[in-house]
């Protein structure tokens, strides 16, 4: 190993980066939209849910019942309809997300203590809003057959203070305002500082598509000193986003931090190590450009997505799956930032997460390594 | 090292890619200070060789020494000796010529100073002084292809391989790049080039052919014309020279005319046959009978280019 021929290659691939600004800002920015654009997309707290009302009653009741529902911020009535053809109409253009549609008997039902004849409809296609709809329309209907009860027993002259809707009190720790997005985007930062990952797997293939990697390899650069130099000046790119990222959750997303930054940044620094070299494994491997790309986004991506509990607790994950995603440096890396910025934990409790990554970052080299010569040609 | 041993040597080299045969027991020896052509037509296996001998392919079977060092066991002490220029472009398009010779030069463990000094050297020679900060994509191919062997031989290297470094590069350019190669012998390195242009491979002063993955001959160009080329070939210059040559191939279609190579050069045609001038009378006939004029018809001296034709067939 010689650090000389790991720093010709590392600047040569800086002078790469810098060759014009379309592409450094490209490779700097990206991951930093990329977290913009996630954070939109998959924290948009529900509000204002369009829906639309058939009621069949038309009573005073049925009417009053719709405005309690559609007050406040939840749900907005979009339309009164008069059929269930137009509600599939509304539905299939994507105007509303639920239909609420309340029998001819709901105010009679309802006066004898029979129960609220209705039936919501929801769009299958953005389960979320329905599902949204149905809760907000349920605890509603709860609170609404309670106030009726309470009118009747008062008609009745017995005693109505009695009568109380369960008191659910739920308390959530590390989370406490249990906003999404100070859950999703710690995960999502994980994700998208896999994006330098791509950069270096591009990279490579882009030598051996353009037959330099043979020159490479006839010069006396070994195979590791070419691989770390490639990943170098991408991991000074990762941190550069290091820096960016944590800035945009906290200043823009209003995300707590309670952890210690320079922790942060140390423990960046070895995930950057691993995922870069999971990256030049994928370059490795790859003949062509788009062939890395594609690949890029199985392993370094979609996984990362679906399996490192961002978005699903790892505890849930089918016990063969898990076994797997343990081989990725982005469940570990999601782990460390959940933990640093939430709760505000420290090496104590991440350092085994920390050694894992350099475990992994240096198999994915020697793996790279390894299988450099035979794929030349 | 050693006046007597080779700089390089192949011993039986076979190369086999699934059950593709590329390289086919190629054997041949290179001496010091030698230009030595490598020629065949495209997919022979004369890259496929030259990986083997750079250490890049491992071989199927044989072996290769490289400045008496076998490579398969001394690749890191040959390659700072050595200097390859691969078969694509072998720099970086979006890099300036300083940038790609920097890169090189510090691949290769030159120092600051010693950089500095090569650096002039290797733009005065590919005559790209003042312009170091061009773009590597926006030189012209004549030019790319100086900088690229100005960069191979960054590191004064030995040994010398270049893999059709001149192809599709005009003609002016190709003289150019051949002076370089010419000034670099002189120096005492070691050549071997492989090229698709006869006329380059008539500068060479030791030839290998290779057609299919086997070597069908193997010498100076002398010692090639004597040995893959019995006789001498029939130069004619009929009037309409295309015409002819149709005329020609559909009587050798229709039986009338026996089987020989015949080649298009500029308005005359080649005949390329073992006893080429026992053909002189089928041919008048058979241009008369479609009403050609058959026009002077020679014995002359095959060039290089014939002998090429002749022994692929
Ligand atoms: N990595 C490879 N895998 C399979 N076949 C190959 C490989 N490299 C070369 N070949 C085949 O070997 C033959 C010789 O190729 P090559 O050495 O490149 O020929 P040349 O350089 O003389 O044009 C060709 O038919 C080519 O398709
Ligand atoms: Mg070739």
């Amino acid at each position: 190993m010689s650090t000389r021929r790991i720093l010709a290659v590392a600047r040569k691939e800086i002078h790469h980066i810098l060759r014009d600004r379309a592409t450094l800002f490209l490779v700097l920015f990206t991951p930093t939209a990329l977290l913009l654009l996630m954070a939109y997309a998959l924290t948009v707290d529900l509000k204002h849910v369009p829906i639309a009302v058939l009621d069949y009653d038309r009573s005073p009741i049925s009417r009053r019942f719709v405005a309690q529902i559609t007050a406040g911020q939840d749900l907005d009535l979009y339309a009164q309809v008069g059929s269930y053809d137009e509600i599939e109409r509304l539905l299939v253009q994507g105007s509303i997300k639920a239909a609420l549609i309340l029998d001819p008997a709901f105010a009679r039902d309802l006066y004898a203590l029979r129960g609220m004849p209705m039936q919501v409809i929801i769009d299958g296609t953005e389960p979320e809003s329905g599902a949204f709809a149905v809760d907000h329309i349920a605890r509603r209907a709860e609170t609404f057959v309670t106030q009726a009860l309470a009118a009747q027993l008062q008609a009745r002259g017995l005693p109505a203070e009695t009568l109380r809707s369960i008191d659910l009190r739920v308390r959530t720790w590390y989370n406490p305002d249990l906003k999404p997005k100070n859950d999703v985007i710690p995960g999502l930062i994980s994700m998208v500082l896999g994006m330098p990952a791509l950069s270096v797997a591009l990279a490579l293939a882009h030598e051996r598509e353009h037959g330099t990697l043979e020159q490479l390899l006839a010069t006396p650069i070994g195979r590791a000193e070419l691989l770390l130099g490639k990943i170098l000046p991408y991991i000074a790119v990762g941190l550069i986003n290091v820096a960016l990222i944590p800035a945009l959750a906290i200043f823009w997303f209003r995300i707590p931090f309670h952890g210690s930054f320079p922790l942060f940044f140390a423990l960046s620094a070895v995930f950057l190590f691993a995922i870069l070299a999971l990256g030049t494994l994928v370059g490795v491997f790859m003949r062509t450009q788009a062939a890395a790309l594609a690949l890029s986004f199985l392993v370094i991506f979609f996984p990362g997505f679906f399996l490192t509990g961002i978005f699903f607790p790892l505890a849930s994950m089918p016990e063969e799956v898990r076994l797997e995603v343990l081989g990725l440096p982005g469940t570990h890396y999601a782990i460390i930032t959940r933990g640093i910025f939430l709760p505000g934990v420290g090496l104590e409790v991440l350092w085994p997460y920390a050694v894992f990554l350099l475990v992994l970052g240096t198999a994915f080299t020697a793996v790279a390594a390894l299988f450099f010569r035979k794929k030349l040609g | 090292m050693d006046a007597q041993r080779p700089a390089i040597l192949a011993q039986d080299l076979v190369k086999r890619f699934g059950d593709f045969t590329a390289v086919n027991g190629v054997s041949f020896e290179v001496q010091p200070g030698q230009i030595f052509g490598f020629l065949g037509p495209n997919g022979a296996g004369k890259t496929t060789t030259i990986r083997m001998i750079l250490g890049l392919l491992k071989p199927t079977a044989g072996r290769a020494e490289v400045l008496g060092l076998p490579v398969a066991q001394a690749a890191a002490q040959i390659r700072p000796r050595v200097g390859y220029m691969s078969q694509r472009f072998s720099l970086y398009n979006d890099l300036t010529v300083r940038q790609n010779l920097t890169f090189f030069g510090r691949a290769y463990g030159l120092s600051d100073a010693e950089l500095a000094e090569r650096m002039r050297q290797a733009l005065d020679m590919a005559g790209l002084a003042g312009r170091e900060h061009v773009r590597t994509k926006d030189l012209s191919g004549g030019w790319r292809q100086r900088l690229a062997l100005s960069a191979a031989v960054l590191h004064r290297p030995q040994v010398l391989f270049l893999d059709e470094p001149t192809a599709g590069v005009d003609p002016v350019s190709r003289r150019a790049f051949w002076d370089m190669l010419y000034s670099l012998a002189a120096e005492g390195v070691t050549v071997l080039v492989t090229t698709h242009y006869m006329d380059e491979a008539e500068h060479c002063q030791r030839l290998a052919f290779i057609q299919r993955g086997r070597l069908t001959a193997c010498g100076s160009p002398e010692e090639i014309k004597r040995s893959l080329m019995p006789g001498p070939v029939l130069e004619l210059a009929p009037a309409d020279a295309g015409a002819a040559l149709q005329a020609l191939r559909r009587a050798q279609q229709a039986g009338r005319l026996p089987p020989a190579e015949i080649e298009l050069y500029g308005s005359r045609l080649h005949v390329v046959a073992p006893e080429a001038h026992r053909l002189r009378r089928p041919i008048a006939r058979a241009l008369k009978a479609a009403g050609l004029d058959p026009g002077p018809m020679d014995l002359i001296e095959p060039s290089l280019e014939d002998v090429f034709i002749a022994s692929m067939r």
